[in-house]
């Protein structure tokens, strides 16, 4: 944060206080200010400058780094206690891993994730395993992600072999039997294996897992992609539950809009490594001022056929570029309408747009273009 | 598009010649745990430039019932049991190994979900692309990579001359989409099956290829099955749309009416449980249980344990595909319910 540092400095030489206290003071209340609001809710999860690069090496014997893949370059965002935010992207633009990087399980190469104000990002040793235990896991893939050599009461009884103190051994089987009932399962099934649960069935088994450690944070990568339709709104409605009797935070990341629409109360959209834009749900549905938001919500088939002639459809031309070598200024100029000479030479900044700031109204939210425009494509 | 007369049978549109009938088609699969039948008893049928959709989710026979028209399925385990396939007026299941490939390709070619595990990773597409006409046609391989050149462009795969010697891995997930519709289309067939052709896809390239095969169809007049399990995609092209469930079709209506008149329970129940981009719902409509186990369809209608209407008769007797007499709505339509007049009335 450029912007607070400089504030600081100046402030530094008025008042003659130790550099470091001011300069966090002043970043702290300039980030407040920019998405400090988190839909107005208390942040319990605060992203700042996220930077994941994975190095690319040529040679076998002697290794040396040619070039990096930029999977996640320089993402901000709030998570509100009590909140889902929805994170929507095509592949290969970086949202699984940041996923990842919030639980920890890849390690950003600059950035920081604060939750409750304390940076977990660099944790390691006994600090990372305690703050772990707030921030859970529910994977994409119902088949890959449970082992099964396990029974469904190892699987999900297995955070309490690292977290002890939440569950004496004596009461484990109770506890297990207790979050089979909450996630809609047969308590009975306890010494049952994976493959006899359908789809729908081993994500609640996931579910439950996540659950075994009453976190505070649940990031969902993609829960339900890999479901049946009629079953999908039943996992879909048991996290919306989930999180009213637990008050449970949720990041829930999913390509399909329509559901993350119907599960967030705020939502970021990705491109290739960044969010360029993040809002309410409504801000971004029915008043989104990024070209790129418009294009994927165009895109998405709608489930009515009266709604197919009204419709305008913005069909984007070629492929997401390569995040090895993302093009300069705005990432997303090489497929847009309407790059000008400008887009290639300055990266936009996420931020509520010019044209907006003074306007009162679901136009105005952060979105990192230079020519945004409101437009309605959802009809 | 040409307007035979045709025989008035059970499913059809009078008045459009029919492409394909599929006619009271069963098959199994045997395996060590029993038989699994998946599909039980599928008539359908496609005219000339109609796009037909066929929706059902995983385990539904909607796969299964394409790999039988294509006669690619793998036999063993599976055995068809039952039923015809006619295709252009011939009864493809009787013919023998040498005509029934010749009907590939020229007649009916298949676009496959997952492009980059269909293309052989060790010959370029040009290759690929001309072997159609290498094998089918006889053309000289000099002959055929300019066909193929020509097939690329007519995809838009930009740069189709320099990218004729590619290798599958060298293109993206759209544009080897693309190459699996050319391929298909090469021979100029008059029947396309597309299985779930857009479902690996972001949506921003869905839609696309969903157009562009979309406009293939228009200007080559082909059949279009289209195979999905998105409620979305086949609104946006299809003409008409066959619900499946454990292996039966349980509906068929024109797309515009399905939407706004569903007449069997398990279709009304698919519409109400996705969330719609245009809404912002509060708790969704989830079908209760889970798809049957083929090995253990449920007595009566397959649907009957899931349904909020069953009653007694659901539970013993197999429901017809009844013909969907209401008034308003079109004439064509067929509903697998016992109730499915107390269906629309609740929903229409």
């Amino acid at each position: 944060m450029p912007h607070g540092e400089h504030i600081s400095k100046k402030q530094l030489e008025a008042e003659g206080e130790s550099a470091r206290q001011l300069m966090d003071k002043a970043r702290a209340e300039h980030e407040f200010a920019a998405h400090g609001s988190a839909g107005g809710r208390e942040p319990i999860l605060q992203v700042r400058g996220l930077v994941k690069h994975y190095p690319l090496t040529q040679g076998i014997v002697i290794r040396k780094q040619v070039g990096a893949v930029k999977a996640v370059d320089g993402v901000d965002f709030d998570l509100g206690q009590g909140e889902t935010l929805g994170i929507v992207g095509e592949s290969g633009c970086g949202k699984s891993t940041v996923a990842k990087m919030l639980v920890n399980l890849e390690r950003p190469t600059a950035g920081e994730i604060r939750y409750k104000g304390e940076d977990i990002s660099k944790l390691s040793g006994r600090a990372l395993k305690a703050v772990r235990r707030n921030i859970q896991m529910v994977f994409q893939d119902p088949y890959t992600s449970l082992n099964p050599r396990m029974t469904v009461g190892d699987i999900i009884g297995e955070p309490y072999e690292i977290h002890p103190e939440v569950a004496p051994k004596g009461s484990r089987r109770q506890r297990v039997q207790e979050l089979l009932d909450v996630v809609g399962l047969n308590p009975e099934y306890i010494n049952r294996y994976p493959h006899q649960f359908s789809g729908g069935q081993r994500q609640r088994i996931g579910i439950a897992r996540g659950l075994a450690l009453r976190p505070e944070i649940i990031v969902a990568d993609e829960p339900v992609s890999a479901l049946d339709v009629s079953v999908q709104a039943q996992v879909v409605n048991l996290l919306d539950r989930l999180q009213n009797e637990f008050d449970l935070s949720y990041v829930f990341i999913a390509h399909d809009l329509s559901i993350v629409r119907h599960i967030s109360d705020r939502v970021g959209v990705m491109y290739l490594g960044r969010i360029v834009e993040i809002g309410s749900d409504e801000e971004i549905y029915e008043h989104p001022t990024h070209p790129y938001t418009q294009a994927l919500l165009s895109a998405v088939p709608v489930p009515d056929p009266a709604a197919r002639e009204q419709r305008e459809r913005i069909i984007l031309s070629g492929d997401v570029p390569s995040p090895a070598n993302p093009p300069s200024g705005c990432r997303f100029r090489t497929r847009c309408w309407k790059a000008r000479e400008r887009c290639a030479l300055e990266v936009p900044a996420l931020a509520v747009p010019a044209e907006f700031r003074y306007e009162e109204g679901p136009a105005a939210h952060d979105s990192a273009c230079h020519f945004a425009e409101e437009k309605q494509v959802v009809p | 598009m040409a307007t035979v007369a045709s025989e008035a049978s059970a499913s059809g549109s009078p008045g459009t010649s029919k492409l394909l009938e599929v006619r009271d088609l069963h098959v199994e699969f045997r395996t060590r745990d029993g038989v699994a039948k998946a599909v039980n008893g599928v008539d359908y049928s496609v005219a000339e430039g109609e796009t037909l959709a066929v929706l059902g989710e995983s385990g539904s026979g909607k796969s299964v019932t394409a790999q039988a028209i294509m006669g690619i399925l793998d036999m063993p385990p599976g055995k068809i049991t039952g039923g015809e396939i006619l295709f252009k007026g011939r009864d493809l299941l009787k013919l023998k190994g040498e005509e029934r490939r010749k009907t590939r390709g020229a007649g009916m070619a298949m676009i496959f979900q997952d492009a980059l595990s269909s293309l052989n990773p060790v010959l370029s597409v040009g290759q690929q692309l001309g072997e159609m006409y290498v094998v089918h046609q006889g053309m000289s391989r000099k002959d055929a990579k300019a066909k193929a050149i020509e097939l690329m462009d007519r995809v838009r795969i930009p740069a189709a001359k320099e990218r004729v010697g590619q290798y599958p891995h060298q293109f993206s997930g759209g544009m080897r989409q693309r190459i699996m519709i050319a391929m298909a289309m090469a021979l100029e067939p008059s029947l396309i099956i597309a299985d779930e052709p857009t479902t690996a896809l972001d949506v921003t390239v869905q839609a696309q290829v969903m157009d562009l095969l979309a406009e293939l169809r228009r200007e080559l007049n082909m059949g279009l099955i289209l195979i999905t399990h998105d409620l979305g995609v086949v609104a946006d092209v299809a003409d008409n749309i066959a619900v499946m469930y454990a292996g039966r079709i349980v509906e068929k209506a024109p797309v515009h009416e399905i939407y706004r008149a569903p007449a069997h329970p398990y279709t009304r129940g698919l519409l109400e449980s996705i969330p719609r981009l245009d809404q912002k719902g509060q708790e969704l409509y989830a079908i209760k249980g889970l798809p049957p186990n083929l090995m253990h369809i449920p007595p009566g209608c397959a649907f009957n344990p899931r349904c909020p209407m069953a009653r007694d008769v659901c539970r013993t007797d197999v429901p017809p595909l009844y013909e969907v007499a209401y008034e308003g709505l079109a004439a064509e339509r067929r509903s697998a319910c016992h109730f499915w007049k107390e269906t629309l009335d609740a929903s229409w």
